[in-house]
C-alpha cells in the first residue's frame, strides 16, 4: 500500500531545503519573543486547457513555490512570505515576521522536528491527473464538448474548461512538528448556452474532486457532464419568470447545500466567533434552529474537494459537529482561535497559498439526513417554490444572508409545474434555522467544483443537504 | 538598488524571449512582476496582523503555429522557467490552430509614463510606526462613537509593484507603481440585531488618501444607517443608487461590454455597436490615461498602449473595450484592456452629471436608496439582475427608514433606459466608479 502511494505522487524534494535549515528560520522567527512560529513551504503544478469554438484554445501550466512564516505573540500574528527560497530570503522573512514580538532578544529554547505521518485517506487516486499525458485530458475535454452540442439544436455555445493541480505541503512549527502532504485535484466543467426565439440561457454542470483521472471514466463521464449542462441551458429557455414575495420554500438534495455552508456554516468559523462579531457567539449549546437539523464539517470525506489529510497548519482533521438537533455543538477551529478561546483544535486552519496566513475554514460541510422522503416533502406545499439549483450565496457576520437561484420550479398543490429562471433567496439565518419544517432522508452531496472566499483567500471545499422545506423565505423576483 | 534590479528584471525577460525562439516558438511574450506588499491590521485598540514580504512572478505565452499556451511561475530560476517554456511549445503543437491568436502588432506611439504620476516613493519611504498609527488612529475615532459595538479591524496597506514585458515583436517595458488603502470595518446594534458597513479609501499617492477622520467618520455613518430595519412590501418603486452601488452597476456593465463576451456572445451586449442602449445621459468612457488614478497604467498586459476609449456616448453603443484576440475575433482594434488572456478595465468610470446627491433624494415621493446588495444573481448574457439588498426607504423627498431582507430585480438594459438622474459626486475609489443615479422603477421585493 505504502509502495503505490510512492509511485502514485513523486515525491521530490522541491524545496531543496533541509530540517536544519526550517529549523533555524523558526528559531530566528522567535527570536523576539513571539510564543509559536510555523513555516508553510508549498509547491504546486497546475494545469488547465479551455476548449471553446470547437477548438482547444488555450493550455496553461502554473508553478508556485514559496514558504510563509507566521509568528504569533498572543492574539497578533506576523506574517511574511517569500518566493524566493535561499537562505537570505528566508533569514529577511523570518525577522519580518518576528518583528510582531517586540522583545530585542528572547532566550529561544533548541527545537526538535518530529516528523509526523498523517493518514492518506483524503485523495483517491488511482491515475494521478499531473503525471498523466496531456493527449488524455484533451480526449476528455473533447468528449464533453461534443455532447453537450449534440445534446439539442437549441446549444449554440459550449465552453469547457479542465483543472488539475497536485499541491505538496511541508508544515514545521516551534512546538517540534514537521508533516507532509500531497494534494492532488481534477475539475471538468461545460457551460452551454442555448438559444431560441431570440432568447439565451446558459446552463452548467462539472465534476472532479482530490480524485484520479479514473474518476471520470468510473463516476461521472465527461459525456453526462456535457448532456447536464446542456440540459440545463434548454430547460431554462422554457423557464418563466421568478414569482416575488414569501413562500413556502424546498430545497432540492445536493445543489442546496450552498444553503447552509453560508447561512450557518461562515458564522460558526471561530475566528468571528472569538470576535464576538457573529450572531453565533454567545450561542454554544442554545437552541438556534429546528430539532430536525443537524450539521456536520467532515474534511476526512475520501476524494472530495474540501478534503484533506492535514490542514494548512499541520493539524490532522477531524469530523466536526456543528449543530445537533438544532442545538450548536462546535465551531470551525483554527490554531489562533482554539488558543484564545481555550478549546482543542478541529483541523480547520485553512489557507489559499505559502502568501496567506491560515484562517478558520470550512470543508465539505451538510446537513445530516433526516426521516421524510422527497414526495412526501413535496406533497405538503399547496404552493410554493422549488429550489434545484442553488449556484452561490453570501452571507453577512449579521446572518442576514442571499442565495441565487439559476433554476427553480413552481410548486402547486404538491406537484412540480413550471420550471423558473434566475431568483434570490434572501432571509436571516436564525430565522431560516427555525423554520425548517421536514428534512428529507435523501443526503445528497452539490458539485464537486465550488471554491469558497472568504478576506481574499479562496479554498476548494463543497457541501451537501437532503431534501428540505422551509416554511417561509423571500423570493426576490419581478412578478 | 532600485534600476539594478530594474536591470536585472530586463535582462531575464529578453533572455527568456531569445530562448522561446531559439527552442521554436513563432512568438514569445514574457511579464516579470515584482512587488513589496506591506499590510497592517488593527483591531480594538491592538494590532492583530502585521504582514511584510516581497515576491516575485513570471508569467508566458508562447504561439507557435498559430496555436497558443501559457504558463506561471512563481519560482523564478532559470531553469524551471525555461523548462516552462519549453513544455509550453510542445503542449501548444497539441493544440488546435486559431487565426486570430498571436501578439500584437508593434504599437505606432508610447504612453508617457512620467505623465501617469502612478508611482509614489513616499509610499516605500513610509516608517513602520506611522503606518500603524494610521490604522489605529482610524480605529479609535470610530469606536468613540457610542452607536458603533464592535469592530472588525481596521487596515492599512501598500503595495509597489514593478511590471517588465518583454516579447519577440521588439517591445520591451516597464512601469513602477504603488498603492495604498486605508479601510475600516464596523458592526453596531445588540443581540440578535447587528449591523455591519465599512468604508475605504485607496489611492497611489499617500497625499491623496482620505484621512483616519473621515474613514472614521464614513464608516460610522454608514454603518449606523442601517440600525433597525424594517421590511418592506413587494412593490415597484424607484430606486437611487449610492456611489458604491454604481459602481458595482458598472462593474456588471463592465462585463457586458468586454470584447471577450461580446464575441462569444455571452452578453446582451453583442452585435449592438452603434445602437441607443441607454438615454441621454448616459456617457461611459474608459481611460487608461487619467493621471493618479487607480486604473491607469501605460500599456496593458501586451504592450498595447493605454488610451481614453468611449464605451456609451448619450446612450450610444461606441465601442467595446478589446484586448488583441477579442479584437481581432470583432475586427476592431485592441483598447489597450488587455489582461493575460482576458479583458480588463482601466478607469471604467460614468461621467458624473450636475445634480447633488440630496436633490436626486428630494426628487423621490417614495422610493429605495440602495446601498448594498449581496449574492451573485447577475447574468450579463440575458443582463437579469436578481440581488439581496439594503437600503433606506424615502418617503416624500426625505429618508425614512432603513430596510433590510429586500431584494432587487431588474434587467441592465432595461436600467440604462431608465436612468433618469445622475449625481455630480465621482470620486474615483476604484478602477470602476460612478456616481449617484436614480432609476426610474426596479421591483424591490419584501414579505
Amino acid at each position: 500500500m505504502v509502495k503505490k502511494t510512492k509511485t502514485v505522487f513523486p515525491c521530490d524534494n522541491h524545496f531543496q531545503l533541509r530540517t536544519s535549515d526550517l529549523k533555524k528560520a523558526l528559531e530566528l522567527a522567535l527570536s523576539r519573543g513571539g510564543d509559536f512560529a510555523d513555516i508553510f513551504l508549498e509547491y504546486r503544478i497546475s494545469r488547465s486547457i479551455l476548449m471553446e469554438e470547437d477548438i482547444i484554445k488555450e493550455t496553461s501550466e502554473s508553478l508556485t513555490l514559496g514558504l510563509g512564516i507566521r509568528v504569533i505573540k498572543k492574539d497578533r500574528t506576523g506574517y511574511a512570505y517569500t518566493n524566493d527560497l535561499s537562505e537570505e530570503k528566508i533569514k529577511i522573512a523570518a525577522e519580518a515576521a518576528a518583528s510582531i514580538a517586540s522583545s530585542t532578544r528572547a532566550e529561544v529554547s533548541q527545537l526538535q522536528l518530529r516528523q509526523i505521518k498523517p493518514k492518506k485517506e483524503a485523495a483517491v487516486v488511482k491515475s494521478l491527473a499531473t503525471s498523466s499525458e496531456l493527449k488524455k485530458k484533451l480526449e476528455l475535454v473533447q468528449k464533453a464538448y461534443h455532447s453537450a452540442l449534440k445534446f439539442d439544436p437549441a446549444i449554440k455555445k459550449v465552453q469547457v474548461a479542465y483543472g488539475e493541480s497536485t499541491q505538496q505541503v511541508w508544515i514545521v512549527n516551534s512546538e517540534g512538528l514537521s508533516i507532509k502532504d500531497t494534494r492532488p485535484m481534477v475539475k471538468l466543467v461545460v457551460q452551454a448556452i442555448a438559444e431560441k426565439n431570440g432568447r439565451r440561457e446558459s446552463g452548467f454542470y462539472g465534476g472532479g474532486g482530490r480524485v484520479g483521472l479514473e474518476f471520470f471514466s468510473s463516476q461521472l463521464t465527461p459525456e453526462e457532464i456535457g448532456q447536464e449542462a446542456a440540459k440545463e441551458a434548454c430547460l431554462l429557455l422554457e423557464a418563466v419568470e421568478p414569482p416575488a414575495g414569501e413562500y413556502p420554500v424546498i430545497l432540492a438534495p445536493g445543489h442546496s447545500g450552498v444553503l447552509v455552508h453560508e447561512a450557518v456554516g461562515h458564522l460558526l468559523e471561530a475566528d468571528f466567533i472569538r470576535k464576538k462579531t457573529s450572531i453565533f457567539w454567545n450561542k454554544l449549546e442554545k437552541q438556534v434552529g429546528s430539532e430536525q437539523i443537524t450539521i456536520y464539517d467532515d474534511p476526512t470525506i475520501p476524494g472530495f474537494r474540501g478534503s484533506y489529510n492535514v490542514d494548512d497548519e499541520g493539524t490532522l482533521p477531524e469530523k466536526t459537529l456543528l449543530i445537533e438537533k438544532g442545538k450548536v455543538k462546535g465551531f470551525l477551529q483554527d490554531r489562533l482561535s482554539a488558543r484564545l478561546m481555550k478549546k482543542p483544535v478541529n483541523g480547520h486552519g485553512r489557507r489559499q497559498d505559502f502568501t496567506n496566513w491560515p484562517i478558520p475554514r470550512m470543508s465539505n460541510t451538510y446537513i445530516d439526513r433526516g426521516e421524510y422522503s422527497a414526495e412526501e416533502i413535496i406533497r405538503s406545499v399547496r404552493k410554493g417554490f422549488y429550489v434545484s439549483r442553488l449556484s452561490g450565496g453570501q452571507v453577512e457576520d449579521s446572518g442576514k444572508f442571499t442565495f441565487s437561484v439559476t433554476l427553480g420550479f413552481m410548486i402547486e398543490d404538491g406537484r412540480l409545474t413550471r420550471p423558473v429562471k434566475q431568483a434570490t433567496l434572501i432571509g436571516t439565518n436564525l430565522d431560516i434555522l427555525q423554520k425548517v419544517e421536514m428534512v428529507g432522508s435523501d443526503l445528497e452531496f452539490g458539485l464537486q467544483t465550488g471554491t469558497c472566499s472568504k478576506e481574499g483567500q479562496d479554498v476548494p471545499v463543497s457541501d451537501g443537504c437532503p431534501t428540505m422545506k422551509i416554511s417561509r423565505m423571500t423570493i426576490g423576483g419581478v412578478r | 538598488m532600485k534600476s539594478e534590479t530594474s536591470n536585472n528584471l530586463r535582462q531575464l525577460a529578453e533572455r527568456l524571449v531569445q530562448y522561446g525562439k531559439k527552442q521554436g516558438a513563432d512568438e514569445i511574450e514574457v511579464t516579470l512582476y515584482d512587488g513589496v506588499e506591506f499590510n497592517v491590521d488593527v483591531r480594538l485598540g491592538r494590532i492583530e496582523n502585521l504582514v511584510e514580504a516581497g515576491s516575485k512572478f513570471c508569467a508566458i505565452r508562447v504561439f507557435k503555429d498559430k496555436r497558443a499556451a501559457s504558463a506561471s511561475s512563481s519560482d523564478l530560476s532559470i531553469s524551471t522557467l525555461q523548462s516552462l517554456i519549453k513544455n509550453a511549445i510542445r503542449r501548444a503543437l497539441l493544440t488546435q490552430p486559431d487565426e486570430y491568436a498571436g501578439l500584437p502588432a508593434p504599437a505606432l506611439f508610447k504612453v508617457d509614463y512620467n505623465s501617469l504620476k502612478i508611482y509614489d516613493p513616499e509610499v516605500s519611504r513610509m516608517k513602520l510606526q506611522e503606518k500603524i498609527k494610521l490604522a489605529l488612529t482610524t480605529e479609535k475615532i470610530a469606536l468613540q462613537d457610542k452607536r458603533i459595538t464592535n469592530s472588525f479591524g481596521a487596515s492599512f496597506l501598500t503595495n509597489e509593484l514593478r511590471t517588465v514585458l518583454a516579447n519577440s515583436n521588439g517591445f520591451t517595458g516597464e512601469y513602477l507603481q504603488t498603492y495604498c488603502s486605508l479601510s475600516l470595518g464596523l458592526q453596531a446594534g445588540q443581540g440578535d440585531n447587528l449591523v455591519e458597513d465599512y468604508w475605504f479609501s485607496s489611492k497611489r499617492h499617500l497625499k491623496d488618501l482620505a484621512s483616519p477622520e473621515e474613514v472614521a467618520r464614513k464608516a460610522v455613518e454608514r454603518t449606523v444607517r442601517h440600525l433597525n430595519p424594517r421590511k418592506i412590501k413587494t412593490q415597484n418603486v424607484p430606486v437611487i443608487f449610492e456611489p458604491t452601488m454604481t459602481s458595482w452597476l458598472l462593474a456588471f456593465l463592465f462585463s457586458c461590454v468586454s470584447g471577450m463576451a461580446v464575441y462569444q456572445k455571452t452578453t446582451f451586449l453583442a452585435d449592438r455597436l452603434g445602437e441607443k442602449i441607454g438615454n441621454d445621459l448616459i456617457y461611459v468612457v474608459d481611460d487608461g490615461l487619467l493621471p493618479a488614478r487607480l486604473g491607469s497604467r501605460p500599456f496593458d498586459s501586451e504592450g498595447v498602449p493605454t488610451q481614453r476609449t468611449v464605451v456609451i456616448e448619450k446612450g450610444v453603443l461606441k465601442n467595446y473595450l478589446c484586448n488583441t484576440y477579442a479584437a481581432r475575433k470583432l475586427n476592431l482594434v485592441s483598447t489597450g484592456n488587455g489582461d493575460g488572456n482576458s479583458v480588463v478595465p482601466n478607469n471604467f468610470y460614468l461621467e458624473p452629471g450636475t445634480l447633488k446627491p440630496e436633490e436626486i433624494i428630494k426628487s423621490t415621493k417614495k422610493g429605495l436608496w440602495l446601498t448594498k446588495t449581496i449574492g451573485h444573481g447577475l447574468n450579463p448574457v440575458t443582463g437579469d439582475i436578481s440581488r439581496g439588498a439594503f437600503g433606506l426607504w424615502i418617503e416624500d423627498g426625505e429618508i425614512a427608514y432603513p430596510v433590510s431582507e429586500i431584494t432587487i430585480a431588474g434587467n441592465l438594459g432595461e436600467i440604462l433606459k431608465n436612468i433618469e438622474m445622475v449625481g455630480s459626486d465621482l470620486e474615483f475609489e476604484s478602477p470602476i466608479c460612478g456616481p449617484t443615479i436614480k432609476v426610474a422603477e426596479m421591483t424591490v421585493a419584501g414579505i
